[in-house]
C-alpha cells in the first residue's frame, strides 16, 4: 500500500492496476479496468517551475521528459512514445549528463512550466447569481454570506452581479449614480447576440458583422464591459449597497403555488454575459439557488405545488415530464461554457430539491464547485463559502482555463475520463472505439478545476498477441503522459507535465506480478465512479448485480482456492479489503439511490467524480474513530459491535461527520462532569472528537455536515445506517452497552460466505 | 376702404352682456358660451343662419375670488336628480303641489320632492330656503357625489412622467429642466398625502425605477426587449410622493447626471409608452410625456414625412396631419379607457410627428406643448412655468362630462380634446381648468315650441382631494323665430371657437386651402344672408353690412386663415409646429384664443421713458394700437403679446439709449438683436419692461410668454405674416 502512497506523492497517480495486464484478453480477464485517477493540480512542495517554454517532440507533441533517451554528444533525445528524434535547440548546448536540465531529472516525472510572458490579460471573473425567491429569513442569511465572501475577493479579480426570481435583473455595478439593472423576463430564451444588443454593447461603435463578437478583442469597448464586471477593489461600496437593499422576489405568490423561479433563464444570461465580456478568460459564475425553478427551459416543476417534485421513481418509471427538457438546455449551457472557457458554481440551499440533478451536467463539464445544504444559515454552506475564497493553506487554488491532454504509448487507448471535464472532441489513434465518460478525444476542457481535482482516466489495452517470451525491460513498458495547461490563481499560464512509465506482464506466471501491482483502494473509486456513470448513462442497468458479478470475476481470477471448495478460499493481502469496499459500496448513497432525492444523489455523484482516492475511499467506506478511557482514540471496524456505552465514536461518512457518545458518556455529560476540575479527563474526552472534526472540517471542501448525537437518540441513526449490521433485530441480542440495527439487509459476514461460495464455482 | 374706420378688437374678446343679464340665474359666460342666444325655432331657421349653432363649455374655468363654483352636500339624501331625463335639480326647476313635486325644465316631468328635501313655497311659489340653497340659486354649483357615482374608490392624483433621455434631450438642457422643475413642484403637487408619483426613462432602452419609501435611493431597472414589454415590478414604480418623498428626491437630484454621458440618439418611444400604460393601469392618472427624438424603434416608431412639398395641394396633403400609425389612435383609446390623461411635451430640432404623438394628448382630454429646437437658456423659463402650471392647476381626475339640453335640441357634434363614450358621454380621464370644449347643436323637431331652452353641463370627477363630485353649470336661452334676432343675439368669441374648430378638424381630412375656404364661405354666406335681411329695407347696394354683435367677425376670420394651423402651404410653417398650434387651439377656451388670433400690440417707449415708478400708471400711458404696419412708428418700442410669446419690437429711430437699457448692448454694434437674452438690468427702464412682461403674464397664467423672438428691427419694419389685418 505504501508505495502506491509513495507514487501518489510524486505524481499524484493512483492506479488500480500498477503493473499492467499486456494484451487485451488478459485486461478484460482483469475485471477492474487499466484506469488511473490523476490530480492535475495536486500541491507538491519541491516540484519545480520551470521559467522557460517545454521541448516537443517533432512528431507527436509530447514534452521531454525523465524517459527520454537523451544522447548527450549529438544533443539528440528520442520521444519514448513515438521514438522520434528530435534536436535539442541551441540553448541546451550546455547540457550534459552532468549537467542536466530540470526535466531530465529523473524525480521529476512532474514539472511545471511558467513562460513569464504567457498570461492571461483579464484578472479571474466571479459572476453571482442570486434566487430572490426565498424567505426574508434566508436571504438574510444568503446577504451575510455573500458580504463575508466579498471582502475575501482578491482585489485584482472583476466581480459581476445577477439576481433573479420571476425576472432576471444584470446588476450594472458600474453605474454610479444610482443601483441600477437590467432586466429579462425569466421565460423567455436569450441567445448572446440579443444580451449584446440589448445591453447597449454596441451604443458607442457600430456593430461589427455578426458572428464571433464578444470581448475587447473582438470590438466591445472595455468601457462597456466595465459597466458589469468591476474590479473587487473598486466595487465593494457598489456591492454592498446592492447585498444591503436586496428584496426578496416581489411578485405574489398564492399559496397553492410555487415562486416563479426562472434558474435557467438567470444562469444562462450570466453565461452570455460573460460569453460577450471575457470569452476565453477565466471566470466562474457562482450560483445561490434556494428552491426549483419553475420558469424557462430549465424548470424542473410546475408552479402548482401539488405537483411533486420528481423522485428517483419517476425518473426511473420516466415520468418526470421536465426532466429531459432541463437536461437538454443544461447539456447546452454546458457546451456553451466549456466553449467560452468558463465555470459554473452551483450552491444549493433549501429543504427542497432545487435541481441539482438537471444542473450536474454543466456543473460537472466546466469542473465547477457544488455545495449541497438545507439552509443559507447552515455551517455546511457559510463555511464552504468561505472556504472558496479564504487564502491558506486550505484554500482551494482555484484555477481557470485548464486543457488536459494524454500521451500514451501506441498499444493503450483512452476510452474517456470520468470526471469534471468536457471533452474537447480531438480524435486521434489514441482515441478508443468504447466510449467511457468523457471520450472520442485526448483532450479535455477543464474550465475550472482546482488542487483537489481528480480526473479517472479509463485506458483499453489493444495488444493482441501474446508474446512468448517477455523481452528486455525496455519494451515492456507502457509510457503515459499527462499535460495540463491552466491559469494558475497568481494570473500566469502554467503547464504541468506529468510522464509515467508503468510495466506490463502477460502470459502465464503473470498473475502475482497483477496481484502485486493491485492498487485496492483505487480500484473501489474506480468502480464507484464507474458504476455511478453506467447508473446514469445505461437504461435498466442493475448497479448491484453488476457490482457483484464484478467482484466474483475478480475473486475467481486473482483467489486462491480449490475449485467448489469454499473454505479453501483465501485472497492475497493486497486484494483482501476490496470486497469489504465493495459491501460499502452496494450499501452506500451511489447505489442505494431510493434513500436520496435525485438532487442528493447527484451531489455526492458530482463530488465522488472530483475526488482523489482517499477521500473517495471515506465516501464509500466511512472511517470510525473510538474515543474512551481505556485507549487513546483507535480506528474501528465499521460494525455495529464498535458501538458501547463508554465510548464515544466519530464516524467521518464523508458528506456527514459523526460524533456519536455513547449512552453512559451521554449520562455523564448531561449531568455536566465535564465542567468539574475534578472530571478533566472527562471533559478532555468530550473535546478530543471534537478537535479531529474541526481538523477534517477544515481540509474539507465542501465542508461536511456535523451531527452530535447520543445513543438511542433519533439522530442517531446517521451512524447506524453506515455500519455492518452484523447484529440485527434477526441475529442474537446485542451485548451489553452495544446495540442492534432495525435492517434487514445482510451483514458482511453474510456476504462474504456468499462470495466464497460463488467465487469457487467459476 | 379707410382702414382705420375698421372695427378691431382693441379690449380683446368681450364676453356678451344682454344675455346675462337677462337671465342672471345662468352659469357664468366663462363656463358656457351659446353661438347665439337666440335659440331658433325651426330647422328652416337654422338653415339660413349659416354659422355654428352651439357652445363653448369650459367646465373648469377659474373663477376670481368670491366667485368659486359652491360645493354641495346632500349627504344621505342623494344628489335630487329628474326620474327621467336624470337633469340635476337646478335653479330653472319649479316646484309645485304646495312644494311637494318640482318640474324638470328639460323634460318637464313633476318629480317627488324627498322629504328631507321639502321646503314650504312662499306665494309667489318661490321655496322659503331658496338663499340657503346654492343649487336652486346658482347656475353652477358642485355636488359631492355619494358611493352610487363610483365604479371604485376614488383615485388618488397620480402623476407619472414618461421622459426622453437619449442624447437630446440631454444636450439641450430639457431632461435638467423637467428634473429641477418637477422637483420644485413636489410640494405643490395637488392631494397630498394621498398624491401618487412615478417615473420612466428612456432612450433605446426602458427605465424602470423603484421607489419603494423603505429604499435610501431609487432602483434602476432597465428592460431592453422591445418586442416583449413586460414590467419588473409588482409594486413600487408607482409609489406615495408623501411616503416615497426621499426617494424621489433622491432619483430627481440624481436624474440629469445619470445621463449626461448618454450618446444614445435613439428613441424606443411606443415600447415605453406601453409600459407607462401598463404600470398605470390600475389606478390611472397623468401621464406627461417628454419627447425629444422622433420615436425610432420598436412598436409605434415613426418615419420622416412631410418634407415633400409636392404634397401639398394634393389630396394626400391632410395626411401629414394625421396619424400614419394606428397604434397612437389604439393607444390613445386604451388610455382613455383605463383613465389615463395624457400631456404630451415635445422638444425636438428636428421632425418629431407631432400629428401622431399629439394624439395622445387629442383623445384623453391632454394637451401639447411643442419646443421647436429647444433650448435650456432661452426656452427653460418657458418650460419651467408651464411645466410648473400642469403639475399644480386644478385637475379633475376620471371625469365624464355630459351636456343636456331641453327639448327639441340635440348636442351633436363635440370638438376638443377627450374620447366620445356611448353617443353623448365625454371620457376626460384628467382634465384641468385650461381645457375648453366646443359642440354643435342641431334642432330635432321641425318647430320648438317652448319658449326657452335650457342646458345643463355635468362634470363628473373625482377632485384631487379624494371626493367624487359633479360639477354642474345650467343655462337657459330664449327660443326665437327671427333671423335677426339670432344675429343680435349672436356671440363672436363662441362662434369664432367652434368656426376655428371646425376648420382646424377640416384640415385632417381635407387640403389646407379647403379648410381655409369653408370658413371663409360660412361668413360670407352668413352675412349675405343678414345683408338680404336688411337690403329691403336700407338699400344699400353694395356696402357690406353686418350686425353690431359680429362687426368683428370678418376680422377674425381673416386672423384665422392666417393662423398657424391654416395658414399657406408646404413652406410657410414647419409642419409639427401647425400640428402643435393645432393640437393646442382645440382645447383653448375663448378669451385666449381671441387673443391668439388677434394678439396684443402695445407701444411702451414713453411709459419707459416718462412714466412713474409704479406699474399701475402704466395704463395711462399706453394703449392698445391695431395691429397694423401703419401703428408701427420707427420712434417707438412695442410689445406684441398673443398669449403664448412677447415680440418686443424696436423701432428703427428708437432713442438708443432705451435700447441700451434695456439690451445692455449697443444696438448699432450688434448685428443680430435677437441672440440677446432679455433678462432685468441694473436700470429703471429695464426694471419696468420686466414689470410689465410679468404683468401680462399674470393676465393670464395658463402658458407663459417668452420674449423669445425679441425681434428688433433697426432697418425695416417687421412683417406681422398672418398676424395683422
Ligand atoms: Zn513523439
Ligand atoms: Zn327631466
Amino acid at each position: 500500500m505504501a508505495e502506491f502512497l509513495d507514487l501518489e506523492a510524486q505524481d499524484g497517480v493512483r492506479m488500480p492496476w500498477n503493473v499492467f495486464p499486456g494484451t487485451k484478453q488478459e485486461s478484460t480477464q482483469c475485471v477492474v479496468p487499466v484506469s488511473a485517477i490523476y490530480t492535475p493540480l495536486k500541491t507538491f512542495p519541491n516540484m519545480p517551475v520551470l521559467p522557460y517554454p517545454p521541448l516537443r517532440c517533432r512528431t507527436c507533441r509530447s514534452i521531454l521528459n525523465p524517459f527520454c533517451i537523451v544522447d548527450y554528444v549529438a544533443k539528440i533525445w528520442i520521444c519514448p512514445f513515438c521514438f522520434q528524434r528530435n534536436h535539442f535547440p541551441p540553448h541546451y548546448a550546455s547540457m550534459s549528463e552532468d549537467n542536466l536540465p530540470a526535466e531530465l531529472f529523473a524525480q521529476y516525472t512532474t514539472i511545471e512550466y511558467e513562460t513569464p510572458t504567457e498570461k492571461a490579460d483579464i484578472p479571474p471573473v466571479f459572476l453571482f447569481v442570486i434566487d430572490t425567491c426565498i424567505i426574508e429569513e434566508e436571504l438574510g442569511y444568503l446577504k451575510n454570506a455573500l458580504s463575508q465572501a466579498i471582502d475575501l475577493l482578491p482585489d485584482n479579480s472583476l466581480v459581476g452581479f445577477i439576481t433573479f426570481g420571476t425576472y432576471v435583473h444584470v446588476h450594472e455595478l458600474g453605474f454610479g449614480s444610482i443601483p441600477k439593472t437590467h432586466v429579462f423576463k425569466g421565460s423567455k430564451e436569450i441567445s448572446k447576440d440579443q444580451i449584446l444588443e440589448q445591453m447597449n454593447f454596441f451604443a458607442k461603435r457600430p456593430r461589427q458583422s455578426p458572428g464571433v463578437i464578444a470581448g475587447v478583442r473582438d470590438g466591445l469597448s472595455a468601457e462597456s464591459i466595465a459597466r458589469f464586471l468591476v474590479p473587487a477593489s473598486e466595487c465593494e461600496f457598489a456591492l454592498n449597497s446592492v447585498l444591503e437593499e436586496l428584496q426578496k422576489d416581489p411578485w405574489p405568490v398564492s399559496a397553492d403555488q410555487r415562486a416563479t423561479r426562472c434558474t435557467s433563464t438567470a444562469l444562462s444570461v450570466a453565461a452570455s454575459l460573460l460569453g460577450a465580456c471575457v470569452p476565453g478568460s477565466g471566470a466562474r459564475i457562482m450560483a445561490f439557488i434556494g428552491g426549483p425553478s419553475t420558469e424557462g427551459p430549465g424548470a424542473i416543476v410546475s408552479k402548482n405545488l401539488s405537483e411533486p417534485i420528481r423522485s428517483h421513481k419517476d425518473l426511473d418509471k420516466d415520468s418526470a415530464p421536465y426532466y429531459n427538457k432541463a437536461v437538454k438546455f443544461y447539456e447546452g449551457l454546458s457546451k456553451q461554457l466549456v466553449t467560452q472557457g468558463h465555470v459554473l458554481d452551483l450552491f444549493a440551499c433549501a429543504l427542497d430539491q432545487v435541481g441539482v440533478a438537471e444542473l450536474k451536467v454543466a456543473v460537472e463539464r466546466t469542473g465547477g464547485l457544488v455545495v449541497l445544504a438545507e439552509s443559507f444559515g447552515h455551517s455546511v454552506f457559510k463555511d464552504s463559502l468561505k472556504h472558496v475564497f479564504q487564502s491558506s493553506d486550505y484554500d482551494l487554488g482555484l484555477s481557470f482555463n485548464g486543457i488536459f491532454e494524454v500521451s500514451c504509448s501506441k498499444d493503450i487507448k483512452v476510452q474517456g475520463i470520468l470526471g469534471p471535464c468536457a471533452s474537447l472532441e480531438k480524435k486521434g489513434p489514441l482515441c478508443s472505439e468504447t466510449v467511457v465518460g468523457q471520450g472520442h478525444t485526448s483532450a479535455w476542457k477543464m474550465c475550472g478545476l482546482d488542487k483537489a481535482t481528480s480526473l479517472c482516466l479509463v485506458f483499453e489495452i489493444v495488444k493482441k498477441e501474446t508474446p512468448d517470451s517477455i523481452g528486455p525491460s525496455a519494451s515492456n513498458q507502457f509510457y503515459l503522459q499527462f499535460l495540463t495547461y491552466y491559469q494558475h490563481n497568481n494570473g500566469q499560464m502554467r503547464l504541468r507535465a506529468t510522464t509515467l512509465a508503468r510495466r506490463w506482464i502477460a502470459g502465464s506466471g503473470s498473475i502475482q506480478e497483477l496481484i502485486a501491482g493491485f492498487d485496492q483502494e483505487a480500484a473501489a473509486v474506480v468502480m464507484a465512479r464507474l458504476v455511478s456513470f453506467k447508473m446514469e448513462s445505461e437504461a435498466e442497468f442493475d448497479p448491484i448485480r453488476w457490482l457483484d458479478r464484478s467482484l466474483i470475476r475478480l475473486c475467481s481470477r486473482f483467489g486462491d482456492f480449490q475449485k467448489d471448495s469454499p473454505s479453501s478460499f483465501s485472497l492475497s493481502p493486497r486484494f483482501s479489503i476490496f470486497p469489504q469496499f465493495m459491501f460499502h459500496l452496494r450499501r452506500s448513497q451511489f447505489v442505494q439511490v431510493f434513500n436520496n432525492s435525485p438532487d442528493e444523489t447527484a451531489y455526492f455523484r458530482m463530488i465522488l467524480n472530483r475526488e482523489n482516492v482517499a477521500n473517495s475511499v471515506v465516501m464509500i467506506q466511512p472511517s470510525l474513530i473510538s474515543y474512551s478511557f481505556h485507549s487513546g482514540p483507535e480506528p474501528v471496524l465499521l460494525d455495529v459491535a464498535a458501538v458501547s456505552a463508554d465510548r464515544i465514536l466519530l464516524l467521518d461518512a464523508y458528506f456527514t461527520v459523526v460524533i456519536f457518545h455513547g449512552a453512559t458518556i451521554a449520562q455523564w455529560r448531561n449531568a455536566g462532569y465535564q465542567n468539574q476540575k475534578e472530571h478533566e479527563v472527562f471533559a478532555q474526552l468530550l473535546q478530543a472528537p471534537r478537535d479531529d472534526v474541526d481538523a477534517i472540517c477544515k481540509e474539507r471542501f465542501p465542508v461536511p455536515r456535523l451531527v452530535i448525537c447520543d445513543q438511542h437518540g433519533s439522530q442517531a441513526r446517521f451512524l447506524l445506517a453506515k455500519l455492518n449490521p452484523s447484529a440485527t433485530y434477526n441475529s442474537s441480542s446485542a451485548p451489553p452497552g452495544g446495540d442492534i440495527i432495525f435492517t434487514d439487509d445482510v451483514s458482511f459476514e453474510v456476504f462474504l460466505d456468499h462470495l466464497q461460495r460463488l467465487a469457487v464455482q467459476q | 376702404l379707410d382702414s382705420k374706420a375698421l372695427p378691431r378688437p382693441l379690449d380683446g374678446d368681450v364676453e356678451p352682456k344682454s344675455f346675462v343679464e337677462k337671465y342672471p340665474l345662468n352659469c357664468h359666460p366663462r363656463y358656457l358660451r351659446l353661438t347665439t342666444s337666440g335659440i331658433p325655432n325651426s330647422q328652416s331657421l337654422l338653415s339660413r343662419w349659416h354659422l355654428p349653432l352651439g357652445a363653448v363649455v369650459h367646465p373648469l374655468a377659474e373663477a376670481p375670488d368670491g366667485e368659486e363654483v359652491p360645493i354641495v352636500n346632500f349627504g344621505s339624501m342623494g344628489i335630487i336628480r329628474c326620474r327621467r331625463c336624470r337633469t340635476y335639480v337646478n335653479p330653472y326647476v319649479t316646484f309645485t303641489d304646495g312644494g311637494r313635486k318640482w318640474s324638470c325644465n328639460i323634460c318637464s316631468l313633476l318629480n317627488d320632492v324627498p322629504g328631507e328635501y321639502f321646503a314650504y313655497l312662499d306665494a309667489n311659489g318661490r321655496r322659503t330656503d331658496l338663499d340657503q340653497r346654492p343649487e336652486l340659486s346658482r347656475g353652477s354649483v358642485e355636488f359631492v357625489a355619494p358611493t352610487e357615482y363610483m365604479v371604485r374608490p376614488p383615485m388618488p392624483p397620480l402623476y407619472f412622467f414618461l421622459i426622453d433621455v437619449s442624447v437630446s434631450a440631454v444636450r439641450s438642457g430639457m431632461l435638467e429642466i423637467v428634473a429641477k422643475t418637477i422637483r420644485s413642484c413636489l410640494d405643490e403637487l395637488p392631494g397630498f398625502p394621498r398624491t401618487q408619483i412615478g417615473f420612466l426613462t428612456f432612450d433605446s432602452t426602458l427605465h424602470f425605477y423603484n421607489m419603494k419609501s423603505s429604499l435610501t435611493q431609487p432602483q434602476m431597472m432597465v428592460v431592453s426587449d422591445l418586442e416583449d414589454i413586460f414590467v419588473p415590478l409588482p409594486d413600487d414604480l408607482l409609489v406615495n410622493l408623501s411616503e416615497s418623498r426621499n426617494v424621489v428626491d433622491a432619483f430627481l437630484d440624481s436624474l440629469p447626471s445619470m445621463f449626461l454621458d448618454n450618446v444614445n440618439v435613439e428613441s424606443a418611444f411606443g415600447p415605453a409608452l406601453k409600459a407607462a400604460f401598463m404600470v398605470m393601469n390600475q389606478l390611472g392618472g397623468k401621464l406627461l410625456i417628454f419627447q425629444s427624438t422622433l420615436p425610432s424603434l420598436g412598436i409605434g416608431r415613426l418615419r420622416l414625412r412631410g418634407d415633400d412639398h409636392r404634397v401639398y395641394g394634393t389630396d394626400k396633403e391632410n395626411a401629414l396631419r394625421i396619424p400614419e400609425d394606428t397604434f397612437y389612435k389604439q393607444m390613445a383609446a386604451d388610455l382613455s379607457k383605463y383613465q389615463i390623461g395624457v400631456n404630451v411635451y415635445a422638444f425636438s430640432d428636428k421632425y418629431t410627428d407631432i400629428a401622431s404623438l399629439g394624439t395622445l394628448a387629442k383623445y384623453t382630454g391632454g394637451q401639447v406643448n411643442y419646443y421647436p429646437s429647444f433650448n435650456s437658456t432661452v426656452h427653460g423659463e418657458r418650460l419651467r412655468f408651464e411645466l410648473a402650471r400642469d403639475l399644480t392647476r386644478e385637475t379633475a381626475w376620471e371625469a365624464v362630462m355630459r351636456i343636456r339640453c331641453g327639448k327639441g335640441g340635440r348636442v351633436t357634434n363635440y370638438h376638443g380634446h377627450f374620447m366620445l363614450r356611448s353617443t353623448d358621454l365625454l371620457a376626460l380621464p384628467a382634465v384641468d381648468c385650461d381645457k375648453a370644449f366646443a359642440m354643435q347643436l342641431s334642432l330635432e323637431e321641425t318647430l320648438l315650441t317652448t319658449q326657452t331652452v335650457y342646458f345643463q353641463v355635468a362634470l363628473l370627477y373625482t377632485s384631487s382631494s379624494g371626493e367624487r363630485r359633479i360639477r354642474v353649470h345650467t343655462a337657459a336661452a330664449p327660443v326665437v323665430a327671427d333671423l335677426g334676432e339670432m344675429y343680435r343675439q349672436a356671440d363672436t368669441g363662441a362662434i369664432v371657437s367652434v368656426l376655428t374648430r371646425l376648420a382646424i378638424e377640416k384640415t385632417l381630412t381635407h387640403k389646407l386651402e379647403d379648410a381655409r375656404h369653408s370658413v371663409q364661405l360660412r361668413i360670407v354666406k352668413s352675412l349675405r344672408e343678414y345683408r338680404n335681411l336688411h337690403t329691403v329695407q336700407h338699400r344699400l347696394g353694395g356696402r357690406m353690412i353686418y350686425p353690431e354683435s359680429l362687426q368683428l367677425l370678418p376680422l377674425y376670420g381673416l386672423a384665422l386663415w392666417k393662423s398657424t394651423p391654416l395658414r399657406g402651404g408646404f413652406a410657410d410653417v414647419q409642419l409639427d409646429e401647425r400640428c402643435a398650434a393645432g393640437f393646442t387651439m382645440m382645447t383653448l377656451p375663448v378669451k385666449r384664443l381671441m387673443k391668439l388670433l388677434y394678439p396684443r400690440l402695445i407701444r411702451i417707449d414713453e411709459y419707459l421713458e416718462k412714466g412713474s415708478t409704479k406699474i399701475k400708471d402704466f395704463k395711462n400711458f399706453s394703449k392698445m394700437v391695431p395691429l397694423s404696419t401703419e401703428s408701427l412708428d420707427p420712434r417707438g418700442l412695442y410689445i406684441y403679446d398673443d398669449g403664448f410669446r412677447f415680440i418686443i419690437w424696436f423701432g428703427r429711430n428708437l432713442s438708443s439709449a432705451i435700447a441700451f437699457n434695456i439690451l445692455g448692448v449697443d444696438l448699432s454694434g450688434f448685428p443680430d438683436p435677437s441672440q440677446v437674452l432679455l433678462c432685468e438690468r441694473d436700470n429703471e427702464m429695464s426694471r419696468k419692461l420686466m414689470e410689465i412682461l410679468e404683468r401680462f403674464r399674470d393676465m393670464d397664467p395658463s402658458f407663459y410668454q417668452l420674449p423669445q423672438e425679441l425681434v428688433a428691427m433697426l432697418t425695416g419694419y417687421y412683417k406681422y405674416t398672418g398676424k395683422s389685418c
